[in-house]
């Protein structure tokens, strides 16, 4: 038993993954070389058909061979010079689809990396299934089926996905969370009772009744996730591949009506440079980065840990306005303790903490198991006999929970408001003093609990509650970003507001039912705005379905991890926040890109349109003084080439992310890639053509 | 079966949109010019279908 005295609930796995010390990092090895095979591999035009810029891209490309190989078709002489220039023109079309295709696959290669990683702790494994008569089974664990009892012991694998009945082990589930220290399973828990195949019990042993058959189980279903196969275009990406398309049509008809303007005005209108001007015009940029920024922005939520269904999911998040979060585990400390013993009504402090001991004796919640042991401390021990009792479960409807004796003596503890119903429908009397205790305890910020014997109040426990460091901070930084916060918690609407105060959040809601999330989602969602919420019991369910993102955690209930559209492996309910943020720089990537993909077209137009028609009266364009009308050309094509390996670490990474209002953030992007995207080719393309020049490739 | 794939069809079709094309350019113009003017005319109604389809359907790309 020496392990389960590690602080098991006070781990709190913080950033990314792969940052973790104790974690071991997934297999990015021979990534690179992958991703480059990969890249050659989606040249295929069944591939790149579902890329309109690529795809136009891979026509031209196509065009530009054949001019190479036969140059006549396009009314080229065979013996003109062109064929050299056009081969060197073919070579970097077939670059720029190359490195945009690399971009993609170095981001799918990354998913694919993490579910092989997952995919080792798949490993079968030997069960020991319970039998009917009591005996056990050796069997192999892909025999497992829904509603199966195995024993899980000590150094075992946990076979498959499930749910402990018995027993309590430490589980070191570092195979799926990458975090080591051992959890805390336990049977009866809503949220300790839930185990993953693929991880190990590091002590004692577990009976687990099995909720998944074969190949439907969690890890299953992430493996099916991270590695794309369920990938769709999210709506924000739909939107800007029409825009891509409108703007590639767009070109496309002014390139296409330059040859009869050239002959008119007698400037030659070689087909290859037409196709250079097309590719130099389309926004290539962001048309090779657009799927990778996507994917990228879910292997990045991935990397904290928190698996989503969809990128739709996660982009969903970059608009999130409102947030509800609960109070305990979210704002506050998961655990309250007992703090104090206050006894109203002429009662002694020994007889409160002795009622209130007899109502906790099967009250396994953490608030329950520290108000025994503060009444311990006290020196106090039980008087009731607990033989033939029964304990009486907290619901969010009675607010109370308790211990029934033999005697027929019924021991509650629970929300003040709920003891004194329960009081008065027996009898009995509201104390004085009790109102005074309740407001005392509330105004602290913390959560009184009353406690009666039969018909009468003994008085109030003190469970303090504790504000997560840095929430403040954080609360800040959403205000800053246009996010609304909201609070729910079931406590008294003092120490809600007090709570809701110290940790800074915009609104709360006191004495919230189940029901209340939802209507909460509801009412947000009817004003037009986006709902984020966390949950982990099956009560969340519903609300997790309703809002637009819901993040159940993993230590969660199979109900509640179905119902949403992420699961934090690590549960830790405060990491919306953190995935709020990875949706906003995911908008703000694309955003970003897109504005450098588009403000760079200016400086090809100069370097390509003096080439075309020079001889027409439009050298006075060529502000670069590129050395010759080939070399502007080439220059401009091989930047536009360079420029998307030069881009795909930032598409990975995504932009740097400040927690700004909408307008501050445009305009530092206007600034910063709009700006950019203006000078950067300029200085580039010039660059280039030097160094064309003095190799004499033209 | 290669015949059911587009990508059999679409070259042909784009050769036999170049030929019908280049009928009526070479009244205008001589005949190396007719050629690139015709296939780059075929090319760019080919890809402008394609990219009407991206634009009335891109779910499906």
């Amino acid at each position: 038993m020496k392990s389960l005295q590690q602080p098991f609930f006070s781990r709190m796995p913080r950033g990314r993954r792969d940052q973790r010390g104790n974690n071991e990092r997934p297999q990015i090895q021979g990534l690179l070389g992958r991703a480059i095979v990969e890249s050659f591999r989606k040249l295929d035009p069944r591939i790149t058909v579902r890329n309109p810029v690529m795809f136009v891209v891979w026509c031209g490309t196509v065009v530009t061979l054949i001019a190479t190989v036969s140059p006549e078709l396009f009314g080229i002489s065979p013996d003109a010079p062109g064929r050299g220039f056009n081969a060197e023109l073919a070579a970097i079309l077939v670059a720029t689809l190359l490195f945009a295709n690399l971009a993609e696959a170095l981001a799918e290669g990354r998913g694919k990396a993490q579910a092989d990683a997952l995919r080792r702790t798949q490993a079968r494994t030997q069960a020991r299934r319970l039998l009917p008569d009591g005996g056990e089974a050796l069997v192999d664990s892909s025999s497992l089926r829904k509603g199966d009892q195995v024993l899980v012991g000590s150094g075992e694998l946990i076979p498959a996905d499930g749910e402990v009945v018995d027993g309590v082990a430490a589980v070191d589930e570092s195979a799926i969370t990458g975090e080591s220290a051992p959890v805390l399973k336990e049977a009866g828990s809503d949220v300790a009772s839930s185990v993953t195949g693929g991880t190990l019990v590091v002590s004692d042993q577990l009976t687990i009744r099995i909720t998944a058959d074969p190949g439907q189980g969690f890890i299953d279903r992430m493996i099916a996730l991270v590695e794309g196969a369920e990938r769709t275009r999210t709506p924000n990406e739909i939107a800007l591949t029409v825009l891509l398309a409108v703007l590639t049509q767009v070109f496309l008809i002014a390139v296409a009506t330059l040859p009869p303007v050239a002959a008119y005005i007698g400037g030659p209108t070689p087909v290859v440079i037409l196709v250079a001007l097309l590719v130099a015009l389309i926004p290539t940029t962001i048309g090779g980065l657009l799927s990778a920024i996507g994917i990228a922005g879910m292997d990045r939520v991935a990397q904290f840990n928190v698996i989503a269904t969809s990128g739709r999911a996660v982009e969903a998040c970059g608009d999130i306005n409102t947030l509800v979060l609960d109070k305990t585990g979210t704002i506050t400390l998961g655990n309250r303790l007992a703090e104090e013993f206050l006894p109203v009504g002429g009662h002694s402090e020994d007889d409160l903490a002795a009622v209130a001991l007899g109502a906790s004796g099967f009250d396994q919640t953490p608030e329950g198991k520290s108000i025994v042991r503060l009444a311990e401390k006290l020196g106090v021990s039980s008087r009731f006999e607990q033989a033939g009792a029964s304990g009486l479960d907290f619901s969010a409807r009675t607010r109370m929970s308790g211990t029934d004796l033999a005697d027929g003596t019924e021991l509650r503890k629970g929300a003040v408001d709920a003891i004194k119903g329960f009081v008065r429908s027996r009898g009995g009397q509201v104390p004085d003093g009790l109102d005074q205790a309740f407001e005392q305890v509330s105004r602290l910020g913390g959560t009184p609990l009353a406690v009666s014997q039969g018909a009468e109040i003994y008085g109030v426990i003190y469970l303090k509650d504790i504000i997560k460091p840095g929430m403040r901070e954080r609360f800040d930084q959403l205000r800053r970003m246009g996010i609304r916060s909201v609070m729910l918690t079931g406590d008294n609407p003092i120490t809600a507001g007090v709570i809701a105060r110290e940790a800074g959040v915009d609104d709360f809601i006191a004495e919230a039912t189940p029901e209340d999330k939802i209507a909460v989602i509801q009412a947000e969602q009817r004003l037009g705005k986006l709902v984020a919420m966390t949950g982990d019991g099956t009560n969340d369910a519903p609300a997790l379905a309703q809002a637009n993102v819901g993040v159940a955690m993993n230590s969660g209930t199979q109900a509640a991890k179905e119902a949403a559209n992420m699961v934090d492996l690590d549960s830790d309910p405060t990491k919306l926040i953190d995935i709020v943020t990875i949706g906003k720089q995911l908008l703000i990537t694309r955003g970003a890109l897109t504005t450098f993909s588009i403000a760079n077209d200016v400086a090809k137009y100069f370097a390509i349109l003096p080439a075309l028609f020079g001889g027409v009266g439009l050298g006075a364009l060529n502000l670069m003084h590129l050395q010759s009308p080939h070399s502007a050309i080439l220059s401009a094509m091989v930047f536009n080439a360079l420029i998307i390996p030069a881009l795909v670490p930032l598409a990975l990474k995504g932009v740097k992310f400040r927690p700004d209002s909408a307008e501050q953030l445009l305009k530092r992007n206007l600034l910063v890639y709009g700006l950019g995207g203006l000078v950067v080719p300029f200085v580039g393309i010039k660059a280039i053509d030097l160094v064309i020049n003095s190799l004499h490739l033209v | 079966m290669f015949l059911t794939k587009p990508f059999f069809w679409i070259p042909l079709l784009l050769a036999g949109g170049a030929v019908a094309a280049s009928a009526p350019l070479r009244l205008f113009n001589p005949p190396l010019q007719t050629g690139a003017l015709s296939v780059l005319l075929s090319v760019t109604v080919a890809i402008s279908i394609y990219l009407f389809a991206v634009m009335v359907q891109p779910e499906k790309f």
